[in-house]
């Protein structure tokens, strides 16, 4: 009886009106076959992670013994790889680092990116579709095609090794997909209540303010956050312009500065990936779906 | 309404000078994007097409020849490491592409059934994606450790491994380039699955249905309706891994620095060694260039797509 039960708990729910069919043997090996999927993705994807959170807490002398058993605790669980991190290192300035450059980049791709979705989605302007794909596609030019030349370009501005470098340079990637994400959000505000503010004797600016930026906060507070999240994310930048420590991000101080020479701080680097890393996850997926409808935004309609 | 739409049409016919105004307006909100792609991303680029062409070094800009033609690309296609770099990174992007697309598809449609928890099962699958990627490679870096590998303890545990000392997966080229690959995978595969999610789910539902009242089985429902309607999106997905892979610099960087020996060194790693840690910034130049042609033809192919749609 309670196999029967659990068996047909595993089959998918149906509403009311099916539910006095039997379930059939085929919906339930199916049913099995998707759970099996989704724990074989779920260990794969987060088995990274989970074993960086348990070596982040793990005494040296429980770490390195083999013959100790490496998924968990055999010896006391230990904060001392986030005091070493906290105390020793510069990490918490890499944290700040890593935060300032990224609001930086927040600001500047605000102030760029949303003015240029308004004027490519709603002005008429001659040229606005060409336009707004080539913006797009230079989302498409790599760092890695970029970086030497960027590299003179801020040696001539005078910002090696300064964090304001970052902030200059961020915003290649982040405007021209968050100016694609604005069009988007903008093309979805139906165009008469701005041209109602307008009879109403508003002037462009005025309506733009007063009724078109209200209703895309929802728009601009992702692009925000992709902005934020793209930006604390980066690496390769980081490694080519910024050698002091002081000025690293945390993406790039962690990699730097807990190798010295062979000697890898494993603990160390695992409690400094989680710490950095576990809020920009979180971040992130706040704002998946507006990112996801960004991208395909090209393809479906 | 009807008032409006004639206020509007008045205003258009009458002056001139509300469309004039509106323009200027345009291209006022445009210009501060533009400035910044064209200062950032084009003249950079245009710098690099022009480094390429002399022997400018990060000492001496101007090179001590200056312009010396396509010498550099010349001199690159004789070099064995470039050699080796450019077939890497065609294994690397196409083989990574390939195997993300499969298992992004397979999770896609295990995200499209219903069952308990999706929310949070989504978040975990996304966690390779959502972190960033220079942080949880010392993760893989771990993993892959020589001595303390727990994916060799895992491996003999298992008896999957049955090599004594487990697998030197950093330390031997094929290991190395397969530890690469599977790295971006597991990095990358979530994203193609949430895009091709998306795709999924913008298939409205009663189009099936009707296929269903009309007699079509699940194999004609994939082939007719589900596959064409996906096609379009799938191939953007695949577009955009191609072009990360194949421009990826971290995960090879971090992981192997393109060793052992030039075993998975890539374009964009070997331009790093070339351009900045070794500062010849015109040969350099030329290894990023090598990205360009193969950027250009998906640029190509992407707006092709584009045009299809819209037509």
């Amino acid at each position: 009886m309670a196999v029967n039960e659990a068996i047909a708990s595993l089959a998918p729910k149906q509403d009311t009106a099916q539910r006095v069919a039997p379930v059939s043997a085929g919906a339930v090996i199916r049913r099995i076959l998707l759970l099996l999927g989704i724990l074989v993705f779920v260990v794969v994807a987060i088995f990274p992670v989970y074993y960086m959170i348990i070596t982040t807490f793990k005494a040296n002398d429980d770490l390195y013994n083999l013959t100790h058993f490496p998924l968990w605790f055999t010896d006391k669980a230990t904060f001392g790889h986030v005091q070493y991190l906290f105390q020793k290192t510069e990490f918490r300035r890499w944290l700040i680092n890593s935060y300032l450059i990224a609001l930086g980049t927040v600001v500047i791709t605000v102030l760029t990116a949303v003015p240029a979705g308004y004027a490519l989605a709603r002005l008429n302007l001659p040229g606005a579709g060409p336009l707004s794909i080539g913006i797009f596609l230079t989302y498409l030019v790599p760092p890695s095609l970029l970086f030497i030349p960027l590299s003179q370009v801020v040696s001539r501005l005078h910002l090696i090794d300064n964090i304001w470098a970052l902030v200059v340079i961020y915003p290649t990637f982040t405007i021209p997909f968050c100016t694609w994400l604005m069009m988007g959000f903008f093309k979805t505000i139906p165009f008469d209540i701005e041209e109602a503010a307008l009879i109403d004797g508003c002037n462009r600016i005025q309506a733009i303010r007063r009724v078109v930026l209200p209703l895309s906060r929802a728009g601009i507070f992702s692009i925000m956050m992709f902005a934020f999240t793209l930006a604390l994310q980066e690496f390769i930048y980081a490694l080519v312009f910024i050698h002091g420590k002081e000025s690293k991000p945390v993406t790039l101080g962690v990699v730097t500065d807990l190798i010295r020479g062979d000697v890898f701080y494993w603990g160390e680097l695992m409690a400094g990936g989680i710490i950095a890393g576990l809020p920009v996850a979180i971040l992130y997926n706040f704002f998946l779906d507006d990112f996801i409808a960004g991208i395909t935004a090209g393809s479906v309609k | 309404m009807a008032i409006a739409i004639g206020a509007r049409k008045r205003s258009h016919v009458s002056s001139r000078g509300v469309v004039f105004r509106s323009r200027v307006l345009g291209y006022l909100l445009l210009a501060p994007a533009m400035i910044y792609i064209i200062g950032l991303v084009a003249v950079p680029f245009f710098l690099a097409l022009k480094f390429s062409l002399t022997d400018a070094t990060v000492s001496n800009l101007n090179g001590v020849r200056g312009f010396i033609g396509l010498e550099n690309f010349t001199g690159l296609l004789k070099d064995q490491t470039f050699r080796a770099a450019l077939r890497n990174t065609i294994i690397y992007s196409l083989v990574t592409a390939v195997v993300n697309s499969i298992l992004g598809t397979t999770l896609a449609f295990i995200l499209l059934a219903k069952f308990r928890g999706k929310k949070i099962v989504r978040y975990l699958v996304l966690l390779p994606w959502t972190i960033p990627i220079a942080l949880t490679i010392q993760a893989w870096k771990w993993m892959f450790h020589p001595q303390y590998s727990v994916l060799n303890w895992l491996g003999k545990h298992t008896h999957i491994i049955t090599a004594q000392y487990g697998i030197q997966w950093l330390g031997q080229p094929k290991s190395a380039m397969a530890s690469i690959i599977m790295v971006n995978v597991w990095r990358n595969f979530p994203f193609s699955a949430v895009i091709l999610l998306a795709g999924l789910t913008s298939i409205p539902q009663d189009i099936i249905d009707a296929a269903k009242i009309d007699g079509a089985n699940w194999f004609t429902r994939y082939r007719k309706i589900i596959v064409p309607m996906i096609a379009p999106i799938l191939f953007i997905g695949l577009l955009f891994n191609l072009v990360f892979n194949f421009t990826d610099l971290t995960i090879v960087f971090l992981l192997t620095q393109g060793g052992p020996g030039n075993a998975t060194e890539v374009l964009a790693t070997y331009a790093f060694k070339v351009g900045i840690a070794s500062g010849q910034l015109g040969r350099g130049a030329a290894v990023t260039l090598f990205l360009f042609p193969i950027l250009f033809l998906f640029s190509i192919v992407f707006l092709r797509q584009l045009r299809k749609r819209e037509i």
